[in-house]
């Protein structure tokens, strides 16, 4: 299953998260990390409370890299204040401009 | 399906490690180019006099220098793929080269030859030793030492040099320790820190920067290599040629090397442009690009001057020389990247874990984008205008560009103080 090309295992939990993730910009682009494409995967496990997130960055020495990782675990924080969350990088593959949404593209002025 | 990251995240350093020196080049600018007004007649003289030195200097480290330090400070993790060694060797490089230069300053200003040259000089050069221990321990902790690690490296022994040299070349006024007198030495001693430190350094950086920024995929080590080995050559032949006294024929081989390692910098910035992702491209870099392409303006007036002018017309084309490139590049790169890098320093120190509540500013908001564009076209139409001045040397043209200019410095110095003093907006 997928939500906005983010690869889940529970689409209404992945939904719910987008609404707080849409609120994480990349702070150079002025772009949120959804549209971005930083988000590759949410997976929920409802048994145990857990969350796990895959997400890039547009460059592996982005100084902000920090920053939108620990505002991305507290958004999904504020989403599920029960869960334990847990934010993973990866730059495998890599993120390219394949990866941006129709929404991102437009207001990256493509 | 993803792999985990090797290495983890990137570090980033301190801010109270690297506003220090954002704060001191910004008033170092001023200092400066207040020099540069009230000494505008050091075009009609020979450049080794007591005025263009300070100025010189007082560009070079306590401006150029000073504002590269604190950049390369914060950029290093992301330029060696690891984390800044020691704050503590930041802090003391800070502290010693803060004292000693304007001592240094100050002496070529009353060419005081004794205590004071020696004094800012010996300064200098332990806040160099620092800076050098630093860079070299960040850089070998790193298991990839890439193209741009190489150009740091490379770049801070080229500085170690460049102020070892002045150092020796600062006794060598009072005792003979060298062969010649200091004169005969100068230009192998600025090309040092001109080509081997400044120029080396901002291609490393800007290499990786300005595709950073761009959101450009583009890279091509095989390139940076090839810019990597031109510089150096062009550099040490240019000391071999001067130490053995070879006719000026010989230089335009250095010259023409430089020449092609820039002009592959700038085609390598072209082509990242070319391929960015974000096609809106902000005024600051748009400046760095300029600068890129202002490099290319001192061969220019170099090759110029070695075909057509005669020998005694040599000595303001010197100074139109120097001045392309202290007040050239050099500056036009630092005004362009400080407002990419400042706001980002502080923007981390005040919003690092505020972001996602989507009221925060972007770090381009910490500053003003209209003082920006009134300080960047200032910058250009003084800068314009002082070449001018010294092509025709008229004194009236020359007073009105420095004093353009010194507004270009006091609206940066603006611009920059509002970045430092923001303060974060109520949620």
């Amino acid at each position: 299953m997928s939500v906005n090309n983010i690869i889940t295992n529970d689409t209404e939990r992945c939904n719910f998260a987008l609404i707080g993730l849409y609120e994480v910009d990349d702070p150079e682009i002025g772009l949120n990390v959804v549209d971005l494409g930083l988000i590759y995967q949410l997976d929920f496990d409802s048994n145990e409370k857990k969350i796990d997130t895959q997400m890039t960055l547009t460059t592996q020495f982005c100084p902000m890299g920090e920053s939108i990782q620990s505002n991305i675990t507290q958004a999904l924080s504020n989403a599920f204040p029960e869960w334990q969350i847990n934010v993973n990088l990866t730059f495998e593959p890599p993120w390219d401009f394949s990866k941006i949404s129709p929404e991102g593209r437009e207001f990256l002025g493509h | 399906m993803f792999s985990p990251l090797m290495g983890g995240l990137q570090k980033t350093t301190d801010y109270r490690v690297v506003l220090p020196f954002y704060i001191y080049a910004s008033i170092s600018f001023v200092a400066g180019v207040v020099l540069l007004l009230l000494h505008t007649d050091i075009v009609n003289t020979n450049y080794f006099n007591p005025y263009t030195l300070a100025i010189t200097h007082a560009m070079a480290l306590g401006w150029g220098t000073m504002i590269i330090f604190g950049a390369s400070h914060q950029l290093l993790p992301v330029l060696v793929e690891g984390k800044l060694h020691s704050n503590i060797l930041a802090y003391l490089t800070f502290a010693f080269a803060a004292v000693g230069i304007p001592i240094l300053v100050y002496g070529f200003y009353v060419f005081n030859i004794g205590w004071a040259l020696q004094t800012g000089a010996t300064l200098i050069n332990i806040a160099v030793i620092f800076y050098l221990i630093n860079v070299f321990v960040s850089s070998f902790n790193s298991k990839n030492r890439n193209v741009h690690t190489w150009f740091i490296i490379a770049a801070t022994l080229w500085l170690f040099s460049t102020t070892f040299f002045g150092w020796l070349l600062v006794f060598n006024f009072s005792e003979n320790i060298l062969p010649k007198n200091s004169v005969s030495y100068l230009s192998i001693h600025a090309h040092l820190g001109l080509v081997g430190w400044f120029l080396l350094m901002v291609i490393g950086v800007g290499s990786r920067l300005i595709p950073m920024f761009l959101i450009s995929k583009y890279t091509n080590n095989k390139t940076l290599w090839w810019i990597f080995g031109l510089i150096n050559i062009s550099l040490i032949s240019f000391i071999i040629f001067k130490t053995l006294e070879l006719s000026a024929t010989y230089f335009y081989i250095s010259i023409i090397v430089a020449f092609i390692g820039i002009i592959l910098f700038a085609d390598h910035c072209l082509k990242a442009k070319k391929v960015r992702i974000r096609k809106n491209v902000d005024e600051q870099m748009k400046t760095s690009l300029l600068s890129v392409l202002q490099m290319m303006l001192p061969l220019i007036v170099l090759i110029i001057t070695l075909i057509f002018l005669p020998t005694k017309q040599h000595d303001n084309i010197i100074l139109l020389y120097g001045f392309c490139i202290l007040f050239g590049w050099i500056t036009a790169i630092i005004l362009g990247m400080t407002f990419k890098t400042l706001p980002f320093i502080v923007w981390n120190k005040v919003y690092h874990k505020k972001a996602y509540t989507g009221k925060t500013p972007a770090p381009k908001e910490l500053f003003s984008e209209k003082i920006y564009n009134t300080m960047l076209i200032t910058y250009i139409v003084g800068f314009v205008l002082f070449i001018f001045g010294i092509i025709i040397l008229n004194q009236i043209i020359l007073k009105i560009a420095a004093t353009i200019l010194l507004m270009a410095a006091l609206l940066y110095v603006i611009n920059t103080s509002k970045v430092l003093l923001h303060k974060p907006t109520k949620q």
